[in-house]
């Protein structure tokens, strides 16, 4: 009986170190279990990725023009996408919540991407579990270090773009083509969808009904053509009383210096 | 002029006698209440294993203790040797409580939902301080109780402890043999990994075929619209729907925790108490035919519970509770965890636990009806009958020749029954798909995944010129991949599948991620044909191996 109290003892003084150790080890094993984890995340989401999603965004996330946005792509990841749409949170938040709930409606920035993200959650409907959808963001994540080894975009200026600048010498201009380009029959700038013609008339920004005569009473010191040109390339400089700052700011960069005096020599026709 | 006086009698103590003194008598009177009777100097005196003094404080605690005078106070000479017993029993109870303690830590990180019970697993794993540990421990305690609970039936009714009187202390073991069975079962369920879905998957199917008799078919053919409600009905009780859902979930936690638990306890106390009723059966050859002697212990045969069995126990305890947690440590034991359920991607080649084997062994062998439902049923009803129709007078090994060659019998039938349950026995499934399930199974990782991740270099390579890998890992794992299709080849005796060839194609895919495709390619009558299995390895995932 000795024997037994012994070993007994023993043994229990082993099973007591053997805890002990494993304790003292659990805070690495746990994260090595995390990291893990994570890896075999990405690979269910890259077998996901490969049945339900290369064919809008392309095997490798490149992107199919017209179908889908590219995925590894450098702008989703250093913020300028999330900027352009206005997210506040993380990146891995947007992608999550995108293909859980899909896209809606193209924001302006994809506005070349007329098909709708499906929603994905079974939270909103759609085919996968939410783990699933973890999957996926994991992996289109992962993409992360490739994507921000690519050359970052450096915008190259249009040589013949409007400018902010309302010093700089314009063509002359073509008020019959400005008729053209006001009302959408050229171009593609569709100023009458918001501007109206007749006196009075508000669509979404003011009528420019008699524009020749009230713009050059707007600011002191401005002609009614450079008035016109800063509201055009600056529309937040100046805002009509009552309305808000809603008109694109794009056209100094999109607008040609011919467009815009074709535009202002027809408006100040009217 | 006091209104309220407070007495202390421990003051007194202590101002009579002195400090140390009345503390310690203090402590060695404490003890002897909780021990109901055994003072410290009595402790010392059972654990150094001195002869009992007289009168004997240590039959104190088996008169006055609750858990004392649950124990006999004495054991007969012949029953405490490992034979006949084996301690099989004590083992059970042992892993009850063992189960008990490890599971109720569980519990505290578990939620019986789909949309979580997984993701609480991986939390276990991976945010639970000793989780991985515990959950280990809960189910390689579980594998030991079912055998624990199993062989302690067999040794039962090997010595033919089962007879009068003994007919109900056996009718209460096959009762909570089931209730093991129904335990361990319901607790691979709870996970909601892969395993889980198709176990009851399987398992409701078996019960989904329980037959609605002719005239009840009739009657609900008028009433539910559905000559088969029986079945559908026991159907959506098990699965919570027509589908495992939430619901089913729900119930098989509760049957884990609460149902089986409670009804296992309650039959454990009755068991032992029919135990300690009638005594421990002495082993067959030491009593006369038809005689029971086991409570007529005689004065020199007897062995005290204090101090020889009770340090035996507590040696006991230690022992089991060491090779246990050795085992889920430096034994490398893992509780497995397959991938989230999924039911639309079934696995392979789905196993029952192994005590269940033999009964997809049985399944394999013809009707669902009869070989899953009605065939079990006659083999637990039996066991729960036999002590009551087996009624010979005599549990002498010699004279049981019949009874012991039927348990012969029955033994090398389940052996069989349980390798027609594994894959290797008839099951039909084409030799591509074997291939592939062997290099990339569904249930568990298999050797491409324990490749290390730095040695599948990128490139395609066949199976049959394995010995060209670049790499020792790659190496190994093609020549396993050859292995696998000179197998199938083998196996293929109808020519359906002519010159098999196994292609491994690796290709770098992310950062830190490899795609690699498994292809089998193969000439039927139709023309070359292939098939291919797309298999993503991340840098970190760490299969083991």
């Amino acid at each position: 009986m000795t024997v037994r109290v012994v070993t007994g003892t023993i043994i229990l003084a082993a099973t007591m170190m053997i805890v002990a150790f494993i304790m003292v080890n659990e805070p690495n094993r746990m994260t090595d279990f995390e990291s893990g984890y994570k890896g075999r995340s990405v690979e269910a989401g890259a077998a996901l990725y490969d049945t339900n999603c290369k064919g809008c965004h392309g095997v490798q996330g490149e992107g199919i023009e017209g179908v889908g946005p590219a995925l590894n792509a450098r702008d989703l990841f250093d913020g300028r996408r999330l900027s352009e749409i206005g997210w506040a949170g993380t990146a891995y938040d947007y992608v999550f919540s995108s293909i859980s709930g899909g896209r809606p409606r193209a924001s302006s920035a994809f506005s070349t991407y007329p098909q709708r993200m499906p929603t994905w959650s079974s939270d909103f409907g759609g085919p996968l579990r939410p783990d699933q959808v973890r999957n996926l963001a994991d992996f289109v994540m992962n993409w992360e270090t490739t994507a921000m080894a690519q050359p970052a975009e450096t915008p190259t200026p249009n040589p013949n773009a409007a400018g902010t600048d309302l010093e700089t010498e314009l063509p002359a201009g073509d008020a019959a083509r400005g008729d053209k380009l006001f009302n959408g029959q050229e171009g593609t700038y569709g100023c009458f969808g918001c501007h109206s013609l007749a006196a009075g008339e508000v669509k979404v920004g003011p009528s420019l009904a008699g524009i020749a005569g009230t713009a050059a009473s707007r600011v002191e010191g401005y002609a009614a053509e450079k008035y016109i040109r800063e509201s055009i390339v600056s529309p937040s400089a100046h805002l009509v009383e009552g309305f808000q700052d809603l008109m694109p700011k794009t056209f100094a960069q999109s607008m040609t210096k011919q467009d815009l005096a074709d535009l202002i020599a027809y408006l100040m026709t009217k | 002029m006091a209104i309220f006086k407070l007495h202390l009698p421990i003051v007194d103590d202590i101002k009579q006698k002195g400090l140390k003194p009345a503390l310690l008598a203090k402590v060695d009177e404490g003890v002897t209440r909780l021990t109901a009777g055994l003072g410290i100097n009595d402790i010392r005196s059972v654990l150094r294993g001195d002869p009992a003094p007289r009168p004997n404080p240590r039959v104190k605690p088996h008169a006055d203790g609750f858990w004392f005078h649950m124990r006999p106070t004495y054991y007969h000479n012949l029953v405490t040797p490992l034979y006949p017993q084996f301690r099989l029993g004590w083992l059970s109870v042992y892993f009850m409580v063992f189960e008990t303690i490890t599971g109720v830590f569980l519990m505290l990180f578990y939620t019986p939902s789909p949309l979580v019970a997984f993701e609480n697993m991986l939390n276990i794993l991976s945010n639970v301080p000793l989780g991985l540990f515990m959950r280990d421990l809960h189910r390689f305690g579980a594998e030991l109780m079912v055998l624990a609970v199993a062989l302690h039936m067999l040794r039962t009714y090997l010595t033919g402890n089962y007879k009068k009187p003994r007919q109900f202390t056996w009718f209460t073991g096959v009762l909570l043999l089931l209730m093991t069975l129904g335990l361990s079962f319901s607790g691979y369920l709870l996970p909601w990994d892969q395993l889980s879905l198709w176990a009851v998957t399987i398992g409701a199917s078996m019960v989904e075929a329980i037959p609605t008799p002719y005239p009840l078919n009739l009657l609900g053919d008028q009433w539910f619209g559905d000559q088969y409600f029986i079945g559908t009905f026991v159907n959506n009780l098990v699965r919570g729907g027509p589908q495992f859902n939430d619901n089913g979930l729900l119930r098989w936690y509760l049957l884990h925790v609460l149902g089986l638990p409670l009804i296992a306890f309650v039959f454990i106390g009755v068991h032992y108490y029919k135990v300690v009723l009638h005594g421990h059966s002495l082993p067959p050859e030491a009593e006369k035919v038809g005689e029971d002697t086991a409570k007529r212990v005689p004065m020199d045969q007897r062995t005290y519970f204090m101090p020889d069995i009770i340090t035996r126990e507590l040696f006991y305890v230690v022992l089991v509770t060491f090779l246990c947690i050795f085992a889920v440590t430096l034994g490398g034991y893992h509780a497995p965890l397959e991938p989230h359920a999924e039911a639309l991607i079934t696995p392979l080649h789905t196993t029952a636990p192994w005590y269940f084997l033999w009964l997809q062994g049985m399944l394999k062998v013809g009707d669902k009806v009869f070989w899953g439902l009605i065939a079990p049923g006659i083999i637990f009803n039996t066991l729960f009958v036999l002590p009551y129709i087996e009624v010979g007078p005599s549990r002498r090994y010699a004279d049981r020749r019949i009874g012991l060659s039927v348990g012969m019998v029955v033994c090398v039938t389940l052996s069989m029954l349980t390798f027609m349950g594994t894959p290797w026995y008839a099951v039909s499934s084409s030799a591509d798909q074997e291939i592939i399930a062997e290099i990339v199974p569904q249930t568990h990782p298999g050797p491409l995944r324990a490749t290390p991740w730095d040695e599948l270099t990128v490139g395609t390579y066949e199976a049959k010129n394995w010995e060209q890998a670049p790499t020792p890992g790659l190496k190994g794992l093609l020549e396993e991949y050859e292995h696998a299709v000179a197998t199938a080849q083998a196996k293929d005796k109808e020519g359906q599948f002519k010159n098999l060839d196994g292609l491994l194609i690796i290709e770098e895919w992310q950062d830190g991620l490899k795609k690699i495709t498994v292809r089998v390619t193969w000439q039927d009558a139709t023309g070359e044909r292939t098939a291919s299995q797309d298999v993503f390895l991340h840098r970190d995932s760490n299969y083991g191996g």
